[in-house]
């Protein structure tokens, strides 16, 4: 049995347990499908449903986006289980700290992850992926064991990420470049934009009841698919993510137009963890950057 | 059905013609790790050794976002400026069958009554080339909704197939349209024997078996017909998002929304595309939602495409391109829907 | 076949506010006339159509024409404030110009109904959608048995037409009913007090040679729909207009297709056996 199997059969009998013992309403976790190269989230009711749950390196899809405001079907259970990569932990430590779950009602099934495959790696689902398929994310990944846990699955490891000249070289690259070049690589990327929101619809933190692209008393943001509609929509949606973002990626894993929407959330990530020293999703106790003055802080800006 | 053999060189010369025709001329571009229908500039830009364009065809009938009027107003008056209606001579090349069905199905929905003649105008001025497949993948099922990786006859005005020499395709002109375009450029098409005829014949039988997935829709739309509620829904759906990534790639998904973007001196109206599966496509002013939850409406994308419209037009909705399942951000692949309804349908469940 | 020529058919024509009644807080009546004097001479619709009303620089909203066609000089929309058109609406002003796209969809069958007794049923905002087979019936007096009317609404305040509902009530050829949901009346308050379907089952209607023109908020016509089942209606006598959100009224869109219907063009006027054959969630 691989590596995998036994993770897969842990988780089973893990959520098989939970559900059994009525601990938990729901437990949320993978299951197979007919598409090569993929897993697909599942949802377990009965201890009988657990028995179709997996994990290995195709359960890309981040699933701490069910336990917020996009899925009231399994969001409103009142007690959840949830299996989490190192990476699914963060968000779930961001939606803690954001006060968008009460961390004591869900059960966090953490899981050892040595790395998903990438958007366009290849992987048989049995063993890892090699490095040159991993997912982007996972090159750079300091939570392979995860932070938080109620239930650990798989043996702790320690975190080689690479460097951080490594993972912000294009961004780097970017900024070297003068704004009309910086402009240009943008507009090329965001007239492609079909404005489908899957980057919003599949991010655990964009959770707000009525987004702002909703809203039209004002209209904020053109809902066509133009030039303005498309750069208004993905540079607001950058910056609600500002000091939130946690890394995971789903964004960009989701986006039809393979925009690299993640350079941009990675910038603000750099920024918010230069101006104001705080990493999202590795405290739930850390103040939040943009809720928070301090005397301190660069006023510059204000004229 | 007039046949003509066309080789790789000829291909691109034809472009070459047309660009120089003033013809907008479409083609699948690489565009990273996608392909994407574009409009090229010369015959080097299309890449036709390709699997599938990542977004339909639809979009140049039926653009994401196409401004229907527009208007300047002053405090007591309003001046409506049409929009041209007149569109330039377009060809796309390099359609796979999937995509060359969606106008016609279309048509029906386009013409009811009430002509959208943004449809038929710019219908009218396209003529679409499709390729027999070379490539395909588990989320493919075209041939279980009566199309084929080969056919000619799906939609498109002219139909290639690559021979096994690789360097000639073998022309079929199922349209008027694409007579014509033979025509136009004689000297590039050379006669077909009967040998490339049977060389054609192999290469369609080799693209169909690329199709994996089979399905039997056979008894769907009766099922849909009677389970409107059905546990069904909420099992295979609660996990969608509710994004509209699905319904902007697919080849046939027409809904819309009008948007007024507008200054207090005048604005522009458009017709934008839309999906049911977004949260609020039902939601009316008041706060009511009829499909207040996702399953419910990822239900009403089912049930509009494999039973409504097959009743309303007569066609399904869906020509198995499989880009929904495939681009799915948590992977609600159609297939594997349509396969649990049919298990139901055939257990009498 | 298509009856737009190489027109356009989603851009609106152009008609003026002439006047604007304020029917109650947030309910406001418009007349309105085409700019263009051709287009009033050649305007006609059936019974129950509605139209694609625009206000210019907001957007398009769905308002039924809530005028009976034999009155010639004007039409007539009205609204509730709910969202951003109607707000915008509020805000228009007798001589500013609106869009026009219509009319479109189904009419109440008023020659089916010829000879029979209407019973007109209807609460809140829903009077003017069912104002316009009154009107029709008035118009046409003598081609039509008994008409009775029942209207409520949540209070007193709230009730629209007040001048109509005046008219029609010192009219002998007509039994109107009003009444405001318990709490909803003032002191000086002459009609009943009570849910309309309560009101419906104390009124005890015929059945004989009647048809039902229902509309009203969901819940309304549910309870509604019941009484008139215990009283022994046919539902495929019970006629009732569906609100569905809608945009562009010509049956592309999408927006409005519940089972094998697109509202906008198969309705939205149906039968209320009709409408217990579509999927009801989706209504």
């Amino acid at each position: 049995m691989s590596e995998y199997d036994n993770i897969s059969n842990e988780i089973r009998e893990l959520a098989a347990k939970l559900l059994a013992r009525g601990e938990v309403d729901v437990v949320i976790g993978y299951k197979p499908t007919a598409l090569p190269g993929r897993t697909q989230p599942a949802f377990a009711y009965k201890p009988e449903d657990a028995r179709e749950f997996v994990f290995n390196p195709l359960c890309v899809s981040g699933l701490p986006l069910y336990l917020t405001k996009a899925k009231p079907e399994i969001s409103a259970k009142d007690r959840i289980a949830i299996v989490a990569k190192g990476c699914d932990v963060k968000n779930i430590v961001a939606l803690q700290r954001e006060n968008q779950i009460r961390r004591e009602k869900i059960k966090v099934i953490g899981v050892v992850c040595k790395g998903v495959v990438g958007k366009y790696g290849r992987c048989d689902g049995k063993t890892e992926p090699k490095p040159e398929d991993l997912d982007e994310k996972c090159r750079y990944c300091d939570v392979n064991t995860p932070r938080d846990y109620d239930y650990l699955i798989g043996e702790k490891i320690e975190s080689s990420p690479q460097s951080k000249e490594k993972e912000f070289e294009e961004i780097n690259r970017i900024e070297k470049l003068s704004p009309r070049e910086r402009w240009k690589f943008w507009e090329e990327h965001f007239k492609r934009c079909i404005k489908c929101y899957a980057c919003s619809k599949v991010c655990p933190l964009c959770y707000c009841n009525r987004c702002i692209v909703d809203k039209t008393m004002p209209r904020w943001i053109d809902p066509s698919s133009h030039a303005r509609g498309n750069l208004a929509w993905n540079i607001i949606r950058a910056q609600h993510l500002a000091g939130r973002c946690t890394g995971c990626g789903e964004c960009e894993r989701s986006c039809p137009m393979d925009i690299p929407l993640m350079l941009l959330n990675k910038k603000l990530e750099r920024e918010s963890e230069e101006l104001f020293g705080y990493r999202s999703g590795y405290n739930p106790h850390d103040p939040i950057p943009l809720a928070v003055f301090r005397e301190e802080d660069d006023d510059e800006f204000v004229r | 059905m007039e046949t003509k053999i066309i080789n790789k060189q000829d291909l691109a010369k034809l472009i070459d013609g047309l660009i120089s025709a003033g013809a907008r001329t479409v083609a699948p571009v690489k565009v990273g790790q996608m392909h994407l229908f574009q409009e090229v500039r010369s015959p080097a830009e299309a890449v036709f050794d390709y699997f599938l364009a990542r977004r339909s065809p639809k979009e140049f009938l039926f653009p994401q976002t196409e401004p229907i009027f527009s208007y300047t107003r002053q405090k007591d008056s309003v001046k409506i400026h049409p929009v041209d209606m007149a569109f330039p001579r377009t060809v796309v090349f390099g359609l796979r069958p999937c995509d060359a069905a969606g106008p016609g199905i279309l048509d029906a929905l386009f013409a009811w009554d009430y002509e959208d003649k943004f449809w038929f105008n710019r219908r009218e001025q396209t003529a679409f080339v499709s390729m027999t497949c070379a490539q395909a993948d588990h989320a493919c099922f075209c041939s279980s909704v009566g199309l084929s990786p080969d056919a000619a006859d799906t939609g498109a005005d002219l139909h290639l197939t690559l021979l096994d020499d690789g360097q000639r395709y073998f022309v079929e002109a199922p349209t008027g349209k694409g007579k014509k375009l033979v025509s136009e450029f004689p000297s590039l098409f050379k006669p077909a024997t009967d040998s490339d005829a049977a060389a054609r014949g192999s290469a369609g039988e080799k693209a169909k078996g690329l199709i994996t997935r089979k399905l039997d829709l056979s008894n769907v739309k009766q099922w849909l017909g009677s389970h409107f509620t059905d546990e069904l829904w909420e099992r295979l759906s609660a996990k969608c998002i509710g994004c509209g990534a699905c319904a902007f790639e697919c080849p046939t998904c027409h809904c819309f929304d009008f948007q007024d973007e507008a200054t207090p001196e005048g604005g522009v109206r458009c017709k934008n595309w839309d999906s049911c599966c977004i949260d609020n496509f039902t939601l009316h002013a008041s706060g009511h939602n009829p499909r207040n939850i996702q399953h419910k409406r990822y239900r009403q994308r089912i049930m509009h495409k494999f039973k409504y419209y097959i009743d309303k037009f007569g066609k399904t909705l869906c020509t198995g391109c499989g880009r929904c399942s495939r681009q799915c951000p948590v992977t609600l692949d159609i297939a594997e829907v349509l396969e649990n309804i049919a298990a139901k349908a055939a257990s009498g469940s | 076949m298509n009856s737009n020529g190489n027109q356009n058919i989603y851009q609106p024509k152009l008609i003026r506010v002439i006047d604007k009644i304020q029917e109650t807080p947030d309910v406001f009546t418009f007349k309105w006339r085409f700019v263009d004097e051709k287009e009033n001479e050649a305007f006609d619709f059936k019974v129950g159509q509605f139209g694609e009303f625009t206000v210019f620089g907001e957007g398009e909203s769905t308002f039924d024409i809530c005028n009976s066609p034999t009155q010639k000089e004007y039409n007539e929309f009205c609204c509730r404030v709910v969202g951003k058109v109607t707000k915008a609406l509020s805000k228009v002003e007798p001589g500013e110009t609106l869009g026009f796209r219509g009319p479109y969809g189904g009419s109440f069958p008023v020659d089916k109904y010829k000879g029979s007794n209407m019973l007109f049923i209807s609460g809140g905002i829903a009077l003017p959608p069912v104002r316009c087979v009154i009107d029709y019936c008035l118009a046409k007096r003598s081609d039509y048995a008994g008409l009775t009317i029942l209207y409520g609404a949540r209070t007193v305040d709230d009730l629209v037409y007040k001048y109509m509902l005046k008219d029609w009530g010192s009219r002998p050829d007509v039994k109107l009913v009003t009444t405001v949901d318990p709490g909803g009346e003032t002191p000086d308050w002459k009609g009943e007090v009570g849910f309309v379907p309560a009101i419906l089952e104390k009124m005890n209607p015929s059945r004989e040679n009647t048809y039902v023109v229902l509309i009203g908020p969901p819940i309304m016509i549910k309870i509604s729909m019941q009484v008139l089942g215990k009283l022994g209606f046919d539902p495929g006598r019970i006629y009732t207009s569906l609100e569905n959100k809608m945009k562009c009224g010509v049956g592309k869109c999408g927006r409005c297709n519940v089972g094998n219907v697109y509202v906008c063009k198969d309705g939205p006027v149906f039968t209320y056996s009709e409408i217990l054959a579509l999927p009801q969630e989706d209504i």
